[in-house]
């Protein structure tokens, strides 16, 4: 009874750390257990200091890394932050709101920008969502990305007005025309400082003669429209401030980022544009969420505290459901693997193959960002994860993947390991999956047309270890290892 | 000892800035990271570039007055070639010698700028290599290399023929944590910039420690991951304090006089090039370059204000002993010459 409560909770918590984090194993799930589910969901939550990233040794050994106007190191250098990071929600969140408030150097060229906005994300991603929407709006990525340096005092440009009420807070149905273009109002004079010579060195791709400049947000007052509007049913003097103000009390705005967290890291929903007309999967949790954000006068944590500890969420029927995106697949294998190095080119390669994949980070397909779900699955792309996977565990000298072998030998009994036995521990340290049966027996069929694994000699241990990460390596390319 | 009058309230002035961002090729750097400077005033300015732009890496040889000469070397691993330039030095006979911290070698070329030579053997012992980051020549025409990743220096004939070091890891005087730079004076100490110890430290012409200046901060004095030294013909110190974005001149004894931020103009390069593109001119023509960012961030900072350094990795003084601070982040440098104030 014991050991299948114990068996139930560390797969819970596994089932936590799959969504909230990228995936814990071995020693770092057991620290988990050993502190129990609300424990673990605190620390996750309130773990909020600052990374030591070497950033002196990044610039020093990828020189264009200070720029980071080249979109490939700037993708790179975020992915070494998420594999090595110590604080794994707050990634998980930003890489969140990358998704949702979706801006990309395609357009903007400069990756800096963009890195900038990331780092925007990470620094106020989960506090009050009103606070989030105010930096957002003076993010001169996503100035430049939706032209509102181009949204002038007699000449509106609504692309960002329409954005943020679409796409970013509240979703079609909950405004109407005259909303957008009161809104693009009180969003004239939004804009970067010399908006004509950053405007122009984005459009015509040019970063001479000295490179390019990164952006700083502006108010350019004379071109600020500050005249009476009226938006969503209120009256004044308003100006991007007060428009954000007004959104986040409206009650559509947090079930819209209610139904997004909830397909970020619950069950996957149908495509925003869908959201108007289909009711969300579970009304319920949706409300539960938005209540939370009332109570919480908008803190995203809070939102996150209460999703984390809901049935809802750790329901078995949501288990093993969501497919991971790519970000997630890659970034989980390579914490997993450990020994990243700064000075190695492996996180540049990480990055082409995320984005191999189907998720080009910095720079989603459109503002509506990557949809996720099936759509990342494709015969190509699957065949991307499981190369991946399959390198990965190519180097057995890489410390977190010595650390699983090492593990999976430890469940040896007698010195030996069946071929059933290599199999359940496979899957139990790479995770607790949760294989159907015709995925089990599919690898123990593989497993069988070897002998029992021992452990006797110098020999045998090489050639054990050998097929112990050849396993690791099937378990890797099973369907369910793509699910979160 | 230089016989020269010896400047007594030393101020440093602008001249004039050379380079060009030449990310796709032809008149300019990218990414330069080390630049050297030839007897008869050619300069040569190693281009690091980046594994998706390979094509600039090599040497450029350039001179003050914006002339261009071409480039020696290109990317790859042949007799010539180069994957990751790091530093560039010249000898007695106008040879030039260049540092690959990727391939663990040093390359040579003769003053005609065709390769003659390689050697360095990777690893820890003596005489070994693990990411040359610093060359300069000694009195008697032998090369230091400062050997980054062993902490160390260590001394080479022009063949490669290992004849001494010294260094090892640590904080303590005489050791160093990833040097960078190095420089000889006109009396033969050698200066090393003791990067990730946030310091300079003076050694003998054996390699016996004599004096220190620099702390970690972004204060008078103090140094974030100073990358070069330089050390005029009157004994004053320049360094670029890499990661504050700065260059500190320093008298003889270390203290501080005083620090540039940069103020770099268009190059004729540059200018040529705005000729060129009138529409880029146009909006060019409004362009505030500098104003108050708010940021307490030096690079954030440079990244913003063109005119101010960004990555000064190197300070290189002439004959004359005007300075060339080199910015990797700008693809040029900037010229300044000492005047009494």
């Amino acid at each position: 009874m014991t050991t299948l409560a114990s068996k139930q909770n560390t797969s819970l918590i596994a089932h936590l750390l799959r969504r909230a984090s990228f995936g814990a194993y071995g020693e770092d799930l057991e620290r988990y257990v050993c502190q129990g589910y609300e424990a673990t969901v605190d620390e996750l939550l309130n773990s909020l200091g600052n990374d030591n990233i070497p950033y002196d040794l990044i610039r020093r050994y990828h020189v264009e890394q200070s720029t980071l106007r080249n979109q490939t190191s700037a993708r790179a250098l975020w992915i070494y932050r998420m594999a090595t990071t110590r604080y794994p929600l707050k990634e998980k969140m930003t890489l969140f709101w990358h998704r949702v408030f979706a801006t990309s150097a395609a357009k903007l060229i400069n990756a800096r920008p963009m890195v900038n906005q990331i780092d925007m994300f990470r620094e106020h991603g989960m506090g009050r969502f009103n606070n989030l929407l105010i930096h957002l709006s003076k993010n001169p990525a996503m100035l430049m990305w939706l032209d509102n340096q181009d949204n002038h005092k007699n000449a509106i440009n609504e692309n960002y007005a329409r954005e943020i009420l679409e796409l970013f807070s509240m979703g079609v149905g909950n405004y109407t025309e005259t909303d957008i273009k009161e809104c693009a109002r009180a969003f004239t004079g939004w804009t970067v400082v010399n908006p004509a010579y950053m405007s122009i060195k984005m459009r015509n791709n040019t970063a001479r003669p000295y490179g390019y400049m990164s952006w700083q947000f502006n108010i350019d007052e004379k071109d600020h429209d500050d005249g009476v509007k009226t938006f969503l049913g209120e009256t004044g003097n308003f100006n991007g401030e007060d428009i954000v103000e007004i959104i986040c009390k409206q009650d559509a705005t947090p079930r819209f980022i209610a139904r997004h967290l909830y397909h970020f890291f619950v069950a996957d929903e149908v495509p925003v544009p869908q959201w108007p007309y289909t009711k969300p999967r579970n009304p319920d949790a949706i409300e539960e969420l938005a209540r939370s954000y009332r109570d919480s006068s908008y803190d995203i944590s809070a939102m996150l505290r209460v999703l984390f500890n809901s049935d809802f969420f750790k329901s078995d029927e949501v288990r093993f459901t969501r497919i991971k995106s790519p970000a997630e697949l890659v970034i989980g294998m390579l914490r997993m693997a450990g020994g990243l190095k700064v000075a190695s080119y492996e996180t540049y390669e990480s990055a082409d193959v995320c984005s191999f994949m189907g998720q080009e980070l910095l720079s989603p397909p459109s503002v509506e960002g990557w949809q996720g779900g099936d759509e990342w699955i494709n015969t190509g792309t699957y065949a991307e994860r499981v190369n991946f996977a399959s390198k990965m565990f190519d180097d057995t000298d890489r410390p977190g993947i010595r650390s699983l072998i090492d593990r999976i030998k430890a469940a040896a009994i007698s010195g030996v390991l069946t071929p059933r036995q290599l199999v359940d521990a496979c899957l139990e340290t790479l995770g607790h999956i949760a294989a159907s049966d015709n995925t089990r027996n599919g690898l123990l069929a593989r497993a069988e047309t070897e002998t029992d694994l021992n452990f006797d000699t110098e020999e045998a241990i090489t050639e054990s270890e050998k097929k112990i990460a050849t396993m690791l390596q099937l378990v890797a390319s099973t369907q369910e290892f793509q699910l979160a | 000892m230089s016989t020269s009058t010896v400047t007594q309230k030393p101020e440093l002035e602008y001249l004039d800035t050379v380079g060009f961002v030449a990310d796709q090729g032809g008149r300019g750097f990218h990414l330069p990271v080390d630049m050297a400077i030839r007897s008869d005033g050619r300069i040569y300015v190693a281009s690091r570039s980046h594994y998706q732009s390979v094509n600039i890496i090599g040497i450029q040889i350039v001179s003050i007055k914006h002339e261009f000469f071409g480039q020696v070397g290109s990317h790859g691993s042949g007799d010539g070639q180069m994957i990751s330039p790091s530093a560039l030095a010249i000898d007695n006979n106008d040879r030039l010698y260049l540092a690959d911290d990727v391939l663990q070698r040093i390359t040579v070329y003769d003053k005609t700028n065709t390769y003659t030579n390689k050697w360095g053997t990777a690893g820890s012992a003596d005489g070994e290599i693990d990411g040359p980051s610093g060359l300069v020549f000694d009195s008697d025409n032998n090369l230091l290399i400062v050997d980054h990743k062993n902490h160390r220096v260590q001394r080479f004939t022009t063949d490669g023929y290992f004849l001494g070091k010294f260094g090892s890891l640590g904080m303590r005087d005489g050791q160093f944590d990833h040097p960078w730079g190095i420089t000889v004076d006109a009396e033969n100490y050698i200066y090393v910039a003791d990067w990730r110890n946030d310091r300079i430290q003076k050694f003998t012409n054996d390699g016996y420690f004599v004096s220190k200046f620099g702390r970690s901060g972004n204060g008078p004095g103090e140094f974030n991951r100073p990358s070069n030294v330089a050390v005029d013909s009157e004994g004053f110190i320049y360094v670029t304090d890499w990661g504050n974005q700065r260059v500190q001149m320093m008298a003889p004894n270390g203290t501080f006089i005083l620090e540039l931020r940069g103020q770099a103009t268009l190059s004729p390069w540059a200018t040529e090039y705005l000729e060129s593109n009138a529409d880029e001119a146009m909006a060019r023509s409004t362009y505030v370059p500098v104003y108050d960012t708010g940021s307490d961030d030096p690079n954030e900072i440079s990244a913003r204000i063109e005119p101010y350094f960004w990555d000064p990795v190197t300070v290189v003084l002439d004959n004359k002993d005007r300075l060339h601070v080199l910015e990797t982040g700008r693809h040029r440098f900037q010229i300044y010459s000492k005047f009494d104030g």
